[in-house]
């Protein structure tokens, strides 16, 4: 891996699933990377991709959403409706010329701590290896 | 703004020595944001938090950032000891810097630049907390059941006590459809006998409004009257329907004379005064290809009637088709075992096929070794399971609850919450949830009352949920996204003025509608659009 | 009469007791939830997924346990029991038997220094042995409360030494040797009793190398378990063969236990999933699987290939070496199968110290030692003011476990404390075994 490039990831977690995983691996003292940076929300379906476009323009390298696996979602449905959400997310990321790579959509279940340290791991070292996002240098529009 | 007092746990060793909270402090002051920075051995003691509420006041600090362990160990902690100080629980926000960061992460700058990033977002973000009113509202405590079967009348005994009501509405007579067992009758003179329970019998429905708290039923009772009844709760009994063998091809049932059902079978047993038949089979899991699941009762019912034939006449053979033998509870293994010492054949079968024989009929079978065989009987009884009622459909409808593929109530969770719904103020108990025997109904109703007599009290308010979503009047377009996205009903059209109203009792604060919204309106309390732009930005300066 | 108190007391805070004292914290009731164990929560967190939907059981408690910990009405006492019950419904006076934990559950952040320096090891019980643990433990990652306690019996202390390991790894002064058993009296109107089931041992062989009961393999399978949920052979090797034995105890016991044949469909999955290209052979006598998502349960676990054998009896089991032989009788023929792993369903029968605990209540336990319900009330016991709630009145899903809770805490809701005359059977009938089920 080229030079020392630590990317700065957002994360978006929900209450009831994966913020509980990340706090368990945490207490298991595994490790979480520290490029990654969480944003609690009650559900995954509260994350509007808009937030999200905002956060790639501001020169986030990664964004990471996770949340409870199908069926086991503590609204019901919220993260099916996340799910669709995240399928706009994809051409959005096209339009900005973004690997489509630097946004990762996660289902994490609260006892997952072990999973959550290794998704994330390998999430950060994926972006790491992206390089940098390059809305940071380039402006948007020309 | 308000001022902005932070708050740095140590936690012991914990955080101080994985986080250089000097750095921290330096850097945070240079922010300028905030009007103090405290810090504190371990913020969760009884010193600590009595530092905290103390201090708050001392200072003036009108918004809170407490940076120590995960919120999911002390959110509600220290939203008291906030709420202590005067200040409203939500102008705080808590920053998870132990799990999530200082145990998680070996290098200590590492460590000190995340939490740096953790810290800044909070605060950035509590600049946009303002308070949030914790709401009362009025409430009935009084409950509405409809149905009058077996788990309707429990449900209605069960919940009736002083300062409240119970409506039971029933299409027909109370009863449903155990009215000819005899223990029946006691539980309808109990349910009659009860000043506190008014029931309704042959009445119709004509629509039912409302939500958890004031729910209103208009009806149309057997004389003719309209009745309007406001409950707070509504527990829906509707019963479930025994399967119809009808076209079912192999029991011949409807098409050869001495075929009939369970039920059919007692009555003509109880009418009949002229002998006994000579030989009977009883077919078990009548239906279940067609119903896809085991009724869990059928298989005792069967059982019952062999018991009831040979008590009646031992000399007549019987003879029990079944392909599993479905026995819960405690009881009913030593009940097989004393009716096949009755002289009951069981026999397990694979194929079936039920004909004419002469005057009486033939039951041919065929096992799962591919031996086959027959047996003449003059009486064939199906033991059935149940379906789904036909009613369902409507009253899914009316309180916006799902229907489960086989036609049956879906719970709001089956261990979490088993006889609610997503509908709040609304329960499901008895058949119209699932195939029930007796037993199992009586313990629905009576896990309904327990949950009904435990949200709603006489005297007390209802308190709401705070972090609720809201729609805001001047950018809502009417476009009904977050009506389809809310899994609780709790978004509606308002017609006449075309925009969308969130019913704070029904709300459950997941956000669905706030992330759905295309113009901003709908917002959700605690997690708006602007305080998590500002999580954003503060994380990626 | 003596003064009459709408508090309650809930004995054994697994599913039925946390979900009994939730219902009766939010009605106003001050409920003392007591637990024996040192954490709360039950069979239920041994789990790693559960029926129908295969959700992961802890995340799917943990709400409500956060629930029981947070609410201003539960005073949860854990390595509690009760030593003593007196008066009547309305007023029972209790003596409770608060067991020494010796750490401060106020002082101690869960922060597992005071694990390492510990030189004691035992067997963890909550891992059925699969695991060790030392002297200071919790029972395992994620247990609550989140702070361990210490099996005094086997400490260095008990036996003369002077140890202080654990506590001087500890930063916040949260281990107290001098700690003491206590008894504590409280004053309730109505008591609950949840005190749920163990697995029996009747019916089974004995101890074989790789014949598994359900929790074991339950615990193999867990995230947070011993194996972290990889399914392996006591020598560490992944099983290519794994047979499931229904019934296991069924006869000797005389009741069959309800909930074992969707839970055996839920091994097959767990096999399928963690072991690939694994045979799961499944010996059975009776398919029981009633409720309306259950028979699909079983369905989806078939369709992955479960080779299902239909015996005349529960097979015999023995040893092959590390594998285990497999003897049984099927189409009236003799037969044998090599696997390397089994698993066995037992029979479900009440906790242990039920018999005592049901003596000390004054209520009634059945011949095979559940406590019986009132008539047909589902969730009443034998004696005003007394009420159950889930598997120690009979083996049942946890569905079913949690109405019955909710069904008995409607039954403290309603018992109007200045009338105590109104008991069990009031207003029921009995209903004779076999008749009124349909």
């Amino acid at each position: 891996m080229a030079g020392s490039f630590e990317p700065n990831i957002v994360g978006f977690l929900c209450n009831w699933c994966s913020y509980a995983a990340a706090d368990q691996a945490g207490s298991n003292k595994l490790e979480i990377p520290a490029t990654l940076t969480t944003i609690r929300v009650m559900c995954s379906s509260r994350v509007n991709p808009v937030l999200l476009v905002a956060a790639y323009l501001r020169g986030a390298d990664g964004v990471l959403v996770a949340g409870c696996h199908p069926g086991d979602c503590h609204y019901q449905t919220g993260n099916y409706n996340a799910r669709r959400r995240f399928a706009l997310l994809r051409g959005i990321l096209d339009v900005l010329e973004l690997d489509p790579a630097r946004f990762r959509l996660s289902w994490i279940s609260a006892s997952e701590g072990k999973r959550y340290s290794e998704v994330t791991k390998e999430f950060s070292s994926h972006i790491a290896g992206l390089g940098p996002n390059p809305l940071r240098t380039r402006p948007f529009i020309e | 703004m308000g001022k902005i007092g932070l708050y740095l746990c140590e936690c012991g060793p914990n955080i101080a020595e994985a986080i250089d909270l000097d750095r921290i402090t330096a850097e945070i002051k240079k922010d300028a944001k905030v009007a103090g920075i405290e810090r504190f051995k371990l913020l969760c003691s009884e010193d600590g938090k009595r530092f905290v509420t103390e201090s708050i006041k001392e200072r003036g600090y009108e918004r809170v950032v407490i940076a120590a362990c995960s919120p999911k160990q002390h959110q509600a902690t220290f939203e008291q000891v906030v709420a202590n100080a005067g200040l409203n629980a939500h102008v705080f926000q808590m920053v998870n810097i132990r799990e999530q960061c200082a145990w998680a992460t070996p290098d200590k700058e590492q460590a000190t630049s995340k939490a740096l990033r953790f810290i800044r977002a909070a605060i950035g973000r509590v600049r946009y907390h303002w308070p949030l009113e914790q709401k009362e509202i009025e409430c009935s405590p009084d409950t509405i059941v409809i149905g009058g079967g077996t788990a309707g009348i429990e449900a209605a005994l069960r919940i009736a006590q002083k300062g409240r009501k119970v409506f039971l509405l029933e299409k027909d007579e109370p009863g449903g459809t155990r009215r000819d067992r005899e223990w029946m009758a006691a539980r309808v003179d109990a349910l009659r006998n009860n000043p506190l329970i008014e029931v309704y019998e042959h009445c119709k429905i004509r629509e039912l409004l409302g939500f958890f708290g004031s729910f209103v039923a208009h009806l149309e009772t057997r004389e003719g009257n309209e009745v309007q009844l406001k409950a707070g709760s509504v527990v829906l009994a509707t019963g479930a329907v025994a399967f119809d063998p009808t076209g079912l091809a192999g029991y011949g049932y409807r098409e050869l004379e001495g075929v009939s059902t369970v039920r059919e079978f007692e009555k003509a047993a109880s009418d009949a005064s002229d002998g006994h038949p000579k030989s009977v089979a009883v077919i078990h899991c009548v239906g279940r290809e067609k119903l896809g699941y085991c009724s869990g009762t059928c298989c005792v019912e069967a059982m019952r009637v062999a018991r009831r034939v040979k008590e009646a006449s031992a000399e007549t053979e019987v003879t029990e088709f079944y392909r599993d033998l479905c026995l819960p509870g405690t009881e009913h293994d030593r009940f097989y075992h004393e009716t096949a010492k009755t002289g009951v054949r069981f026999v397990r079968f694979r194929d079936i096929d039920v004909a004419r024989e002469g005057p009486g009929l033939v039951v041919r079978y065929r096992q799962e070794d591919g031996s086959s065989g027959s047996v003449v009987a003059d009486a064939v009884v199906l033991s059935a399971g149940v379906a789904a009622g036909p009613a369902n459909a409507e009253f899914a409808r009316m309180f916006n609850i799902p229907l489960d593929e086989h036609g049956f109530f879906q719970s709001e969770h089956p261990v979490l919450n088993p006889v609610g719904t997503v509908t709040e103020g609304v329960f499901v108990v008895g058949g119209c949830r699932g195939p029930a025997g007796a037993l199992d109904a009586t313990a629905q109703a009576g896990a309904a009352a327990g949950k009904v007599l435990s949200a709603l009290v006489p005297g007390r308010r209802l308190r709401l949920e705070t972090r609720t979503s809201e729609v805001a009047e001047a950018l809502c377009v009417g476009c009904g996204i977050c009506v389809a996205a809310c899994a609780y009903g709790a978004a509606t059209l308002n017609e006449d003025r075309h925009i969308a109203v969130v019913n704070e009792v029904l709300c459950r604060g997941c956000g669905n509608c706030a992330a759905a919204c295309p113009s901003g309106a709908a917002q959700h309390r605690q997690f708006t659009t602007r305080q998590m732009d500002q999580e954003v930005t503060q994380i990626l300066r | 009469m003596a003064d009459q108190t709408t508090d309650v007391l809930v004995i054994g805070a697994g599913l039925a007791g946390v979900e009994a004292s939730l219902v009766l914290a939010n009605a106003g009731r001050k409920v003392y939830l007591v637990e024996r164990q040192a954490y709360f929560g039950g069979n239920v967190i041994k789990s790693e997924e559960v029926f129908p939907n295969l959700e992961c059981a802890t995340c799917m408690i943990a709400p409500k346990q956060s629930d029981v910990i947070e609410n201003q009405n539960v005073e949860l006492l854990t390595l509690t029991e009760v030593k003593d019950v007196r008066g009547e419904a309305g007023a029972f006076g209790v003596t409770l038997l608060r067991r020494a934990r010796y750490v401060s559950l106020e002082n101690c952040i869960g922060c597992a220094a005071c694990f390492e320096p510990c030189p004691v090891t035992a067997a963890n019980e909550f891992e059925e042995g699969l695991s060790q643990r030392k002297a200071i433990y919790v029972a395992c990652a994620g247990a609550l409360p989140n702070a361990p306690a210490i099996a005094m019996g086997e400490c260095l202390r008990s036996k003369g030494e002077e140890c202080t390991a654990c506590r001087d790894a500890c930063m916040f002064d949260a281990i107290n040797y001098e700690d003491k058993d206590e008894e504590r009296e409280v004053k309730v109107g109505a008591i609950v009793v949840a005190t749920g089931y163990r697995l029996s041992g009747a019916g089974l062989p004995d101890r074989l190398e790789n014949v598994y009961n359900a929790f074991e393999f339950e615990r193999l399978r867990a995230s947070n378990g011993p194996t972290e949920g990889e399914i392996r052979t006591r020598d560490g090797k992944k099983p290519k063969s794994v047979a499931l034995i229904h019934c296991a105890g069924r006869r000797e016991k005389g009741y069959c236990s309800q909930v074992c044949c969707r839970y055996l469909a839920k091994f097959a999955r767990y096999a399928f999933d963690k072991l690939e290209g694994v045979e799961v052979h499944e010996f059975i006598q009776e398919v029981s699987v009633p409720g309306k998502d259950s028979q699909r349960f079983l369905e989806t676990a078939l369709e992955k290939g479960v080779k299902l054998v239909r015996t005349k009896a529960v097979p015999g089991i023995s040893a092959n070496g590390s594998g285990v032989r497999i003897e049984f009788q099927a189409n009236g023929k003799s037969e044998s199968d090599e696997v390397d792993m089994a698993v066995l369903a037992p029979a479900i029968e009440p906790g242990s110290g039920a018999a005592a605990l049901a003596e000390l209540l004054g209520i009634e336990t059945d011949g095979f030692g559940f406590f019986r319900t009132a008539g047909s009330e589902p969730a009443t016991a034998t004696r005003p003011g007394v009420f159950i709630a889930g598997c120690n009145s009979g083996p049942k899903d946890m569905q079913t476990v949690v109405i019955q809770a909710e069904a008995a805490a409607a039954g403290v809701l309603k018992m109007n404390h200045k009338d105590t005359e109104t008991g069990p059977g009031e207003e029921t009938q009995e209903r004779p075994a076999g008749s009124g089920d349909g």
